[in-house]
């Protein structure tokens, strides 16, 4: 059964509590407007918070991401809603939104919770780690990371055995089963939507054997594998534990390939995957690093010098097409490619692939509206009314629009836009008393 | 209803009629990958590659159910071998 609550009133909505959603929400509150920040994760952070280390600095993400979700969760202009989804969203006049969320009950009561990790140790069930991207298992009763904000525990309730291990070793009392969906009418005077991005499934690819080859990873699973907060002690092959000696990259696992719906260049994958080569060369010192492209993308600031400081550390470039990835029985691929230069067909093994999967856009933001209809472009990212003179601007009057959820683009442009939506959304409100 | 806190599983337990099954058959097959594991790890360390012989198990399997149970402190990581290709895994007593 769920609680219907009453009505809310913020000055905005943020709806997504990635970088750019963070950092829009920030700039709207220390200007001394009411924000509320509904994230449908268990933690704010969004993708900036899972990554290693951040192109082209090489400056350790979580040293960036955690004093500013620290800001954003300890201001008061601001109230974030973690495990909230958006129902739909009326626009009732020029001053006034409404929109329906709803708090999926987390089971525990999060300012109680101290982070002990009781619950977690006495919890019996392991199922796939999704901040881990499945290559370790988590509890049933677990905190999702270490720097997950708020840091406080949740219970998986699709795989609880209800066996109440958890309550009994929780020193404050604060696990719930009691706890319902909440569901709350929200009244707000203009939205941002900083929804992100989502990264296309490589099992669309068949041809490059992820799921059934146990060696081939995605370029977030090595993120994971690069973080202190890593799933293993080292990096490791997950089909065997081998560590790795011959790797290789991907790239355009996914983009500029219209026979999955996904044309466009991901704009990111060329830096980080060169990032990551670079990461690799460091933690495994004797380990030889190739990375196949088609044309690298190094057009931001700093980025051509990565690419050639890279060149000099010994990555290894080849320009090639990768046509398939087959497997050898203990576990090493054969990758087959045209070398792009001489029109070749090749063959190379490695022990190790990472696929630098593309950039597309997460489902439903277009549904979020009723009454009023929020375009998206070709694409399916949300659509700029305005790009040039007015980027942030949507369809929507009030309705802006920050970071990924216009497409594909790395932190620091993330940051651009949110900048840009939230003095946006700051004229709009000020002009609309 | 007032329900007592530390022990509202029960309550919830009672209000959906038991337990859900796909959450029971999980732990099962977990409680079982687990046994296996640790049997065959209390004759001396193994590495994935040796378990997944001893065992008949695939050794993504292993790996998989090897690395939850060293985040679940159960085991430890142990060396690596004189190839630099393979730690042993061993038991946390
Ligand atoms: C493997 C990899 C490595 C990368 N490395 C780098 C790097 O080194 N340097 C760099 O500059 N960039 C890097 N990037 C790019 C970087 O991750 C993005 O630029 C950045 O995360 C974009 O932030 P965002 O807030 O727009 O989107 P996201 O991080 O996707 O955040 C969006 C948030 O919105 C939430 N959300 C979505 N829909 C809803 C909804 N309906 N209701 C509520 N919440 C919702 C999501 O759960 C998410 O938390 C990398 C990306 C990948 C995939
Ligand atoms: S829910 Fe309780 S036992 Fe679990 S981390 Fe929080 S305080 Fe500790
Ligand atoms: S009640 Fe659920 S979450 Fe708590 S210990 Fe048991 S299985 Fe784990």
């Amino acid at each position: 059964m769920e609680n219907t609550i009453k009505n809310i009133t913020y000055d905005a909505l943020v709806i997504g509590g990635g970088i750019a959603g963070g950092e829009a929400a920030l700039n709207l509150a220390v200007t001394g407007f009411k924000v509320l920040l509904v994230e449908k994760d268990l933690s704010v952070g969004g993708k900036m918070i899972m990554l290693s280390k951040v192109f082209p600095t090489l400056d350790c993400s979580a040293c960036i991401t955690t004093p500013k979700i620290s800001e954003i969760s300890r201001h008061p202009n601001i109230t974030i809603f973690t495990g909230t989804e958006v129902g739909n969203i009326r626009k009732v006049s020029d001053t006034e939104f409404v929109a329906k969320v709803t708090k999926k009950p987390r089971y525990v009561h999060v300012a109680d919770c101290t982070s002990c990790q009781l619950c977690e140790q006495a919890c019996p069930v392991s199922v796939s780690d999704e901040y881990q991207y499945g290559l370790v298992g988590r509890k049933a009763a677990f905190i999702p990371f270490s720097i997950a904000s708020p840091k406080a525990a949740a219970i998986d309730i699709d795989n609880c055995t209800l066996c109440g291990a958890c309550e009994k070793v929780c020193p404050t009392n604060c696990i719930d089963f009691t706890m319902v969906p909440e569901t709350m009418n929200l009244h707000v005077r203009t939205v941002i939507l900083a929804t992100g991005f989502d990264l296309i499934d490589p099992k669309k690819m068949p041809r490059y054997g992820y799921g059934t080859f146990k060696n081939v990873l995605t370029a977030m699973q090595m993120e994971r594998q690069l973080a202190p907060t890593r799933p293993f002690n080292t990096i490791l092959r997950p089909g065997d534990g081998k560590m790795p000696d011959k790797l290789a990259y991907v790239l355009c696992a996914g983009s500029r390939d219209a026979t999955v719906g996904n044309p466009i260049c991901s704009q990111i994958c060329c830096m980080y995957s060169i990032k990551q080569a670079q990461l690799l060369m460091g933690a495994l010192p004797m380990a030889d690093v190739t990375i196949y492209y088609i044309n690298i993308r190094s057009f931001g600031k700093g980025f051509e010098e990565f690419y050639q400081q890279a060149k000099g550390m010994g990555v290894n470039f080849v320009k090639g097409k990768i046509g398939r990835i087959t497997e050898k029985e203990n576990g090493n691929l054969t990758l087959r490619y045209e070398d792009i230069n001489t029109g070749k067909l090749m063959e190379a093994d490695h022990d190790m692939v990472v696929l630098s999967t593309g950039v597309v856009p997460p489902k439903g933001i277009d549904g979020l509206f009723e009454g009023e209809t929020l375009y998206m472009d070709q694409f399916n990212f949300v659509k700029q009314s305005d790009p040039l003179a007015n980027p942030s601007k949507t369809s929507i009057d009030g309705v802006f629009v920050a970071g990924t959820a216009t497409g594909p683009m790395d932190i620091p442009d993330s940051i651009l836009s949110a900048g840009s939506a939230s003095s946006e959304a700051i004229s709009y409100l000020i002009q609309h008393v | 209803m007032e329900v007592e806190k530390g022990k509202t599983a029960k309550y919830l337990r009672e209000k959906l009629g038991g337990i859900p099954e796909q959450a029971k058959e999980r732990l099962k097959e977990f409680n079982q990958q687990k046994k296996k594991i640790t049997e065959a790890l209390k004759d001396g360390e193994l590495t994935v590659k040796q378990l997944s012989e001893k065992l008949e198990m695939p050794s993504h399997e292993v790996m998989y159910n090897l690395s939850s149970l060293v985040k679940y402190g159960q085991v430890l990581v142990g060396d690596i071998d004189d190839m630099d290709e393979y730690f042993t895994y061993k038991l946390n007593k």
